[in-house]
């Protein structure tokens, strides 16, 4: 669905607040309508749903919830449209869209048995995930 | 050698041409029946019944992660009933797209937020399925 994409642009700024929450919106708008080229393109079938997908991308938007300048919001959507336009033209692989949205940043390695106990901050973030 | 061959080959393989006699009219120059089944337009009667809206809209909105399923009722409203905010609203909605194979246009979509008015839009919809 990279054609529909084309389309979207980031214009140089926010005028307002009700502008940047707008465009927010749009963008949720079209990373949903991609999400179905996404799950063909990546062959995410069996490991995850159209509306887990839809769910994990609003959180990512919620995350920044507590943003209020526009011109901060309006950083944030770039990298966004960079991010989705990155997934859709398959500039990423399979397992860096499953390690990112699917598993999320607890990544494959949930729980920490005693024998962590020891080891660094540094080293329990590092087996934590890779994504930031 | 090949200017030779050409019209010796082409001899063979031409395919003898001639008109038919107009005895039978082609049946394509009839006029159509009036019970022709036009099989492959989108447009037909297989219109969704309001009932299966009702069901498939509420379905959709009590599947949602954030939602209580026991308070979803026909006329409930997504923000001040189900205390969603906006962007679980447009969720919401494209939820809606993806069940019934719609695009909402923007204007449209900004307008619903309440069941009623995703069953009102929907039932409205010619290309629902």
């Amino acid at each position: 669905m990279a054609f529909s994409l084309r389309g979207v642009r980031v214009p140089p700024n926010s005028a307002s607040l009700e502008e940047a929450r707008r465009r927010t919106l749009d963008f949720f708008k079209s990373a949903c309508r991609s999400i179905p080229a996404i799950m063909e393109t990546y062959n995410l079938y069996d490991v995850v749903t159209v509306s887990q997908l839809r769910s994990t991308i609003s959180c990512e938007i919620r995350k920044n919830a507590h943003i209020t300048d526009p011109k901060v919001i309006d950083v944030l959507l770039f990298k966004g449209m960079e991010e989705l336009g990155n997934i859709v033209e398959h500039a990423k692989q399979r397992h860096h869209v499953i390690g990112q949205y699917v598993l999320g940043r607890g990544g494959l390695v949930q729980d920490l048995g005693p024998k962590d106990e020891g080891t660094s901050e540094f080293l329990k973030q590092f087996y934590a995930s890779n994504y930031f | 050698m090949a200017a030779a061959l050409r019209p010796a080959i082409l001899r063979h393989i031409r395919i003898p041409v001639q008109t038919l006699g107009r005895s039978r009219p082609l049946p394509c120059l009839h006029p159509l029946p009036t019970s022709m089944i036009r099989s492959m337009s989108s447009h037909g009667d297989d219109h969704l019944t309001r009932e299966e809206i009702v069901e498939r809209v509420l379905d959709v909105v009590k599947s949602f992660p954030k939602v209580d399923p026991s308070k979803v009722n026909p006329d409930v409203h997504f923000q001040k009933d189900l205390g969603l905010d906006s962007l679980d609203n447009v969720e919401l909605v494209m939820a809606l797209e993806e069940e019934f194979k719609l695009e909402i246009p923007d204007k449209e979509a900004d307008k619903i937020d309440s069941c009623s008015l995703a069953i009102e839009y929907i039932s409205n919809h010619p290309m629902a399925v």
